[in-house]
């Protein structure tokens, strides 16, 4: 079956972890992800800016690989990046920007790629909350 | 066929930027002539409440941007009725055409769609 | 079509679950993670009105929640893992999270 995941909680929220737990099982389940798709504080789950305890899990760490070694098609909506402030080279440097904190595999689009996912994935699951 | 999709909004206006970012996964999906419903449920009617002023708090007029759903394409609105009366807007005039919804109406309408956002 | 639904949040501090109850269909489910599965706390009322739901209604709590929390899943509630919570998600129509 294909799936969209969606998620809406930063990576300091318990549901980032759960969502990439399912994304997990659901290829390790033979599934396909046909998209990941963060909106909202989502968007905080890629950045390469957070730095974690070393004792402490390291979500955006663990959600970049899991996508890269995966070769899943990542997407942030731009709008909800932009005002949290979850930027790549050419967006910071568009808005004259001194960091960025968003890099490869990650992309950022608009809404249009949310609802492309949702119509070609046989379901569309959401995560967020606590 | 275009897979349809019911947005479940949920939350109050002036509460972040949820309510606008539950509004702009509607718009572009309308915007992508997409079978989408919205829903206000919950806090979400206070989106509805008529005669607000936004500019108070230095926000958008959120208002405005649901008068554009219908223009999106967007014309299934629907609100709870038991949310609208909870809040003290059961009998209020509000700045959205909606169909208000009692309980097992909701049931049916979220049965009707293929997918839903609740946010 | 059935809607597995997914509350995350603590029914003690929030009406998800209130909202949820109101407009489940007769043939949906309801799958408890993180907080939400608080609402299987003995002796309270949100685990009274969870036990009130129609039998037609299955009931998932995650595993890890729970153990994470010393809570027992009471004989309405299925325990489920990821993998189970994947299947459920392809069980249903359509899986609608309270986000």
């Amino acid at each position: 079956m294909k799936f969209a995941i969606a998620l809406f909680a930063a990576p300091h929220q318990p549901a980032s972890r759960r969502a990439l737990r399912f994304a997990q099982a659901t290829l390790a389940g033979g599934h396909e992800i046909v998209r990941l798709f963060f909106y909202q504080d989502g968007v905080h789950s890629a950045s390469s800016n957070v730095v974690s305890p070393q004792d402490e899990l390291d979500l955006p760490r663990e959600w970049r690989e899991f996508v890269t070694a995966n070769g899943l098609d990542s997407v942030l909506c731009i709008a909800a990046a932009l005002r949290r402030g979850v930027l790549n080279a050419e967006e910071a440097q568009r808005y004259a920007r001194s960091a960025a904190n968003l890099e490869a595999p990650w992309e950022l689009s608009g809404l249009g790629q949310l609802h492309e996912a949702a119509q070609q994935a046989d379901r569309l699951v959401c995560f967020g909350g606590q | 066929m275009s897979k349809s999709l019911l947005i479940i909004s949920r939350q109050a206006p002036w509460s972040g930027p949820g309510a606008r970012e539950a509004l702009d996964i509607a718009l572009a999906g309308g915007a992508f002539d997409l079978p989408i419903g919205m829903l206000f449920l919950d806090d979400g009617v206070f989106q509805l409440s008529a005669g607000q002023q936004p500019g108070q708090l230095q926000q958008k007029n959120l208002g405005a941007n649901l008068q554009a759903l219908p223009m999106f394409g967007v014309e299934e609105l629907y609100a709870s009725q038991r949310s609208l009366s909870e809040r003290g807007l059961g009998d209020s005039e509000l700045n959205l055409a909606v169909q208000r919804l009692d309980d097992s109406e909701l049931t049916a309408l979220l049965e009707r769609y293929d997918q839903v956002i609740t946010l | 079509m059935a809607t597995l639904h997914i509350l995350s949040h603590s029914p003690f501090t929030d009406s998800r679950l209130a909202s949820c109850l109101r407009l489940l269909g007769a043939g949906d489910a309801l799958l408890l993670t993180g907080d939400a599965v608080y609402a299987l706390q003995p002796g309270t009322t949100n685990l009274q009105a969870l036990q009130l739901m129609p039998a037609s209604v299955a009931l998932y709590a995650l595993d890890e929640d729970l153990a994470a929390r010393a809570l027992q899943a009471p004989e309405r509630a299925q325990v489920v893992d990821y993998p189970e919570f994947v299947e459920l998600c392809t069980r249903y129509a359509k899986v609608n999270s309270w986000l």
